[in-house]
């Protein structure tokens, strides 16, 4: 078993899962870069890794692994490095609960949000023929379904102010959660956090009236701790665009007088 | 101590049933009826996971007081913390398939499989309950969402054509697996296929123009091995009710963009 290769856009979201996860148990990989925003992940030399089409993707050996949480345990679980996972079962199964609320109803709102104000207004700046014809190679329905709406901005204000709603929802609930619990999972560091670091890193800039030092005091500290992480700045560092840069809205405030 | 609430052993309550009686585990089973909603009782045991789990209406493991939903994870747990014989796949790779096996069938059937079962035997079972009464029971649900499955229920607002439409890729590609390997995540029998079972079996009764012995061979052999086993048996056996294979409750809802 001997290379491992990722297959990653920025250092954010679902891409950005397996980077810092691995970069916190200090295992080198060979990264490969695709845009997300040029389609690189629907080309035939990508689809040859995973039909799917979805970003990341990871090769170890003869083994391809393309659910970004699932990943993450088994980077967790088969190299050896710092344990990101709890002891305890009852810790486990709530780092577990957490991740899945994270990427099934928190990160699919947050995302359709994002969606709608970044990637659809940045990708239509190209040709629409070439949209359609990328859109077309696209090989699940589902995701085919998501970038027509995010590229032709066929989001209905009904879909876009439910998500506005679960964003604001989700982020209570987990602001309750983190004034009881240092960490996701309870006591320890963990892959919660490091899934939920890239759901939420930017929610203070993207959702300032909702995530901020006097509403969700708890969600910035534990955001301003993992940032400060040195496996977390040496992640965010690869990132190549405006979307990665947001993380340093974290970096806190020197108190005055300090010089 | 292990307790565990369950209703009757189909679908998700199913799954930690079956996984206790492999591992021969003492537990004090609490039988209730989520469609009276026992489970919103005062008293009934909750935590911030069992009242947001995405699963909307499920079993609840109370172990050593801490509240476990979220059956998937359920599994995982019993297989990690419960003495007996081995139910996690064994490597981290095998342990990779088993939870990609279990996020892809739980968002995918979790919710077309649980949506038929209501369609076909919920909703016309609270038909003949009081609406006014029912109405103001559901109401009274937090948060949302799970109001809202009830709520879709209750209206039949269920497209049958749509749910069937969503089933040919996960049980295409369940199939095209067991084609390659006998079990879904290594080469024994383990949590990965008992999450999957506890989704696709109902599909016998409720789907049978999809999964049948002509279109999904496979799948088929792969279920008769599992109903087979002594704890699948004894885990059916809990049953109150002449038939558990009419019990559903609002599952996980569809994915809502791509």
């Amino acid at each position: 078993m001997s290379m491992l290769r990722l297959y990653h856009w920025e250092p954010n979201a679902n891409s950005g899962k397996p980077m810092l996860a691995l970069a916190e148990k200090g295992v080198e990989y060979e990264s490969h870069y695709l845009d997300l925003l040029k389609f690189d992940q629907h080309q035939p030399e990508y689809l040859k890794i995973n039909p799917d089409g979805t970003i990341p993707a990871m090769v170890h050996g003869d083994r391809v692994l393309t659910e970004s949480t699932p990943m993450m345990q088994y980077v967790d679980e088969e190299f050896d490095g710092p344990p990101l996972q709890p002891v305890s079962p009852a810790e486990r199964w709530r780092m577990r609960w957490w991740m899945r609320f994270f990427d099934a109803y928190f990160g699919p709102s947050l995302s359709m949000i994002g969606w709608s104000v970044f990637v659809g207004p940045a990708a239509r700046q190209r040709d629409p023929a070439e949209l359609r014809a990328a859109i077309d190679r696209i090989p699940l329905e589902a995701r085919r379904i998501a970038w027509r709406k995010a590229l032709f901005n066929e989001f209905s204000e009904a879909e876009l102010a439910e998500s506005r709603r679960r964003v604001v929802w989700a982020t209570g609930i987990l602001e309750s959660h983190l004034a009881t619990h240092e960490w996701i999972a309870g006591g320890t560091f963990s892959l919660g956090d490091i899934n939920g670091f890239n759901l939420g890193y930017a929610l203070p800039l993207s959702q300032p009236a909702v995530c901020n030092d006097e509403k969700t005091p708890h969600i910035m500290e534990w955001l301003r701790r993992i940032y400060e992480r040195p496996a977390t700045r040496q992640t965010w560092a690869r990132g190549r665009t405006q979307l990665a840069s947001r993380a340093a809205l974290l970096e806190r405030r020197r108190p005055s007088g300090d010089t | 101590m292990l307790e565990l609430y369950h209703w009757e052993p189909n679908g998700v309550f199913l799954k930690p049933l079956i996984a206790l009686e492999e591992k021969a585990a003492a537990f004090e089973s609490h039988w209730f009826d989520p469609t009276t909603f026992e489970q919103l009782a005062a008293s009934f045991p909750a935590s911030t996971e069992s009242r947001l789990t995405l699963e909307r209406e499920g079993p609840i493991l109370v172990a050593d007081g801490t509240v476990i939903a979220g059956t998937s994870f359920m599994l995982e747990y019993i297989a990690e913390a419960v003495p007996g014989p081995s139910l996690a796949p064994r490597s981290p790779w095998d342990r990779y398939r088993a939870r990609a096996w279990a996020q892809f069938l739980g968002l995918s059937l979790g919710a077309t499989t649980s949506a038929l079962g209501c369609a076909r035997y919920l909703t016309p079972m609270l038909e003949e309950r009081d609406p006014v009464a029912l109405r103001a029971q559901i109401d009274r649900i937090e948060p949302l969402e799970r109001r809202a499955a009830w709520l879709a229920v209750v209206d039949a607002r269920q497209d049958e054509a749509a749910l069937r439409q969503r089933l040919a890729m996960p049980i295409g590609r369940l199939e095209a697996a067991l084609a390659q390997h006998a079990w879904l995540a290594g080469d024994q029998y383990s949590i990965a296929d008992i999450d999957a079972y506890a989704l696709v079996d109902p599909l016998r009764d409720l789907a049978p123009d999809i999964v049948n012995v002509t279109q999904t061979p496979r799948l088929v052999e792969w279920l008769g091995h599992i109903a087979e086993r002594p704890a699948v048996r004894a885990a059916r056996a809990r049953s109150r009710s002449s038939a558990p294979e009419r019990a559903f409750v609002p599952g996980i809802e569809p994915a809502r963009w791509g």
